[in-house]
């Protein structure tokens, strides 16, 4: 895989970690997924087996899943943006010192290609760095999917890619994981009146 | 003949999924749910005896499944748990109110995530493969956060929006690791079966060690999240309070063994090829540690269910400390425990039922005065509460025992020492929150007469009472038998 290409998604990573827009966010991580997905169709381009599986891969996870997100921002409508509970400043900070930490510590995975197992194991952290620092529900899904998209470079970038049993069954569970987490969205929206996960800190010992 | 009665298992609880989608009532689903259970649960305890009975010989296996001693017992485990709580489910069900979804269609969509959950954790520990356990795994948390959160109630949202999550984020580490082993197995053994537990033994001595050793620390740090290990068990106690009771029966008593249940296989197939030590350490890390966390919560007077919650905590913790032991006895241990924590754990929250509907305040508040207000529910969670906090002859104390043995036995007499130091201080937390529970300062807004559930639950608390002596006695047979000795050789 193209160290552009890597350098294209880790950026689109940290972008995700800074906009304050779903919408803006989700069609980041759309971006994200077409990218991997093109990636993923050129890597198989000669295997018309492999091309229908990244096909799939590439519709589900660059046009389903952010249409998904997209209608779940629709019905979840704030009137204005939820509060950050982080600085955009304090956010850059977190995100580069997880991604500069993961990297540096990386040894090689045996891949032979170290910007892919670099640029995957960054979007594994911009991932979780997402859920942490953001408080509307429809952003720490999209902190999800970021981290799933790191899976899913890594596996791009294995010699001969993975069983198409395996990647389908990820692509289901994905996009079930997904589903599921929209109707949470939505029915926390209807609870609290907001989607700022924040406000459902009930839970306490 | 094996793989269609696997098939047929795992086919009635999916098949009952969809027709519970025509039922004309909400009685008709109740009726049509208990009947597939009892079909489901007879057919699984069928394959589980097999399993067990075949011990000595080689596991029955075929393109995608396994049927080893391990298999039987955590399949027998699933079946009996599972069928328990679709049996108390219509009783819970009937009190239950609106739900997530409304109140004309909850019994319907609680009854297809119900046996879609309990068809995917009969299917866990059959399933011959890394990654196909995986999917498994990702695809418990979508159907049974539904579950977590049915009521709909904002701290039930808040559960299962928080199990969601962290487990999902969980399981993209261990799916990392899953992809980084993929990469280390190389070429040789071809496309999915690469990843065939037997195919993982095989290759495991040959394997390069550090990327081996990476890929089998992110997988258990990932599978972790699910089993509810500390540090990383943060949804586990608001997920298990808030799910209706015969669904926090699962989840405890049958989900998180099922999940454990891998992480033991991966290291069973891995472990050998890694010489130990690192392995060790991490089941042994996130053993001590569930349990010095789990510890301060069952000395505080805790609501039944998030008390309940945190032994499982303990409870896992002490399943990590018998794996990272590794010894036979270690191993005989961890056996005994998994079904003696499972009956005990799920008859604990089955007890929730019978208690939330005389004393709704119990869900925020220590339950207390039970053995005034409701003898059968006080003794439902006497039985519960005595056999998890080990006392004997709860099988509880005879799997605890033989773990330290065990431990003892590999050598490891300090880390020995302090699991039986804080074995004992949560032995004290549950025993004072027994004694609380039962004959506490009665709180004011109980009802003070048995509901129906209670005696149902009752009735089930003299079974488990039989059940769980069973299993002490079956205990002392373990050690040294030749189920022990297959269930170290693994999925081989």
């Amino acid at each position: 895989m193209s160290a552009t290409a890597v350098t294209a998604l880790v950026a689109l990573g940290f972008a995700i970690v800074l906009v304050r827009h779903r919408s803006l966010a989700i069609a980041l991580v759309g971006a994200q997924a077409l990218l991997l997905g093109i990636e993923a169709l050129s890597i198989d381009s000669g295997d018309g087996g492999g091309m229908a599986v990244a096909g799939v891969i590439l519709v589900v996870r660059a046009a389903v899943l952010p249409a998904l997100l997209f209608l779940a921002r629709r019905h979840s409508r704030e009137p204005a943006l939820v509060a950050p509970a982080t600085t955009i400043v304090t956010r850059l900070v977190i995100a580069a010192a997880a991604v500069a930490i993961a990297v540096a510590a990386l040894p090689p995975l045996g891949l032979g290609d170290r910007a892919a197992e670099h640029g995957a194991v960054a979007l594994l952290c911009l991932g979780i760095a997402t859920v942490v620092t953001r408080r509307p529900a429809i952003l720490q899904i999209i902190g999800a999917v970021v981290a799933e998209n790191g899976v899913y470079l890594l596996a791009v970038a294995v010699p001969g890619g993975l069983p198409s049993v395996i990647e389908l069954g990820v692509l289901i569970d994905l996009a079930l994981v997904v589903t599921v987490s929209v109707a949470f969205s939505r029915k926390i929206h209807e609870e609290v009146g907001s989607s700022d996960v924040d406000l459902l800190r009930g839970l306490r010992d | 003949m094996t793989e269609a009665l696997i098939i047929a298992t795992l086919a009635v609880p999916l098949g009952a999924a969809l027709l519970v989608t025509a039922a004309p009532s909400a009685r008709a689903a109740d009726r049509l749910s208990v009947g597939a259970a009892l079909v489901t649960a007879a057919l699984a305890l069928v394959l589980a005896v097999l399993a067990i009975a075949d011990a000595p010989g080689a596991a029955a296996r075929g393109s995608w499944f396994v049927l080893d001693p391990a298999a039987g017992v955590f399949l027998a485990l699933v079946a009996v748990v599972g069928l328990a709580s679709a049996l108390l489910s219509p009783t819970y069900l009937r009190h239950a109110g609106r739900g997530w979804i409304g109140a004309r269609r909850s019994h319907v969509f609680y009854y297809a995530a119900f046996d879609v959950f309990w068809a995917v954790l009969l299917a866990l520990p059959l399933v011959d493969n890394l990654g196909l356990a995986w999917i498994l795994v990702e695809a418990s948390t979508a159907t049974s956060a539904l579950l977590v959160a049915y009521s709909g109630k904002r701290a039930a949202l808040e559960a299962g929006w928080k199990y969601v999550v962290l487990t999902t984020l969980g399981l993209a580490i261990a799916l990392f690791g899953i992809v980084v082993l993929f990469v280390a197995v190389g070429p040789g053994a071809g496309g999915l079966a690469r990843l065939d537990w037997s195919a993982l033994s095989a290759a495991a001595p040959g394997l390069p060690r550090q990327t081996t050793l990476i890929a089998f620390v992110l997988i258990i740090v990932g599978l972790a999240t699910k089993v509810g290990w500390a540090p990383v068990h943060n949804w586990l106690p608001d997920a298990h309070s808030e799910a209706p009771p015969p669904i926090s029966a699962m989840l405890s008593a049958a989900l998180l063994p099922t999940v454990l249940l891998i992480a033991w296989r991966t290291e069973l197939a891995l472990g050998p090829g890694l010489s130990g030590g690192a392995v060790r350490q991490l089941f042994l890390g996130f053993g001590l540690l569930s349990l010095a966390i789990a510890i301060p919560f069952l000395w505080r007077p805790q609501p039944w269910k998030r008390l309940l919650a945190y032994s499982s905590l303990e409870h896992m913790g002490i399943l990590a400390l018998g794996i990272g032991f590794g010894t036979p006895l270690a191993i005989a241990g961890v056996v005994v425990h998994v079904v003696g924590h499972g009956i005990a754990k799920s008859l604990g929250f089955y007890t929730a039922i019978p208690l939330l509907r005389q004393n709704p305040g119990a869900s925020r508040l220590p339950a207390r005065g039970l053995a005034r207000t409701s003898a059968p529910t006080a003794l439902a969670a006497a039985v519960s509460l005595v056999s998890l906090a080990g006392l004997p002859p709860s099988p509880l104390f005879v799997s605890e025992v033989m773990v330290l043995l065990g431990g003892m036995e590999a050598g490891l007499l300090i880390v020995a020492a302090i699991a039986a130091v804080l074995l004992a201080l949560g032995f004290l937390g549950l025993a004072h929150a027994v004694i609380e529970a039962l004959l506490g300062g009665r709180r004011r807004g109980g009802s003070g007469v048995s509901p129906r559930s209670a005696r149902a639950v009752g009735l089930l608390a003299g079974a488990a009472a039989v059940a769980l002596v069973a299993v002490t006695v079956a205990a002392y047979q373990l050690p040294g038998s030749s189920l022990v000795e297959a269930l170290m050789r693994g999925a081989a």
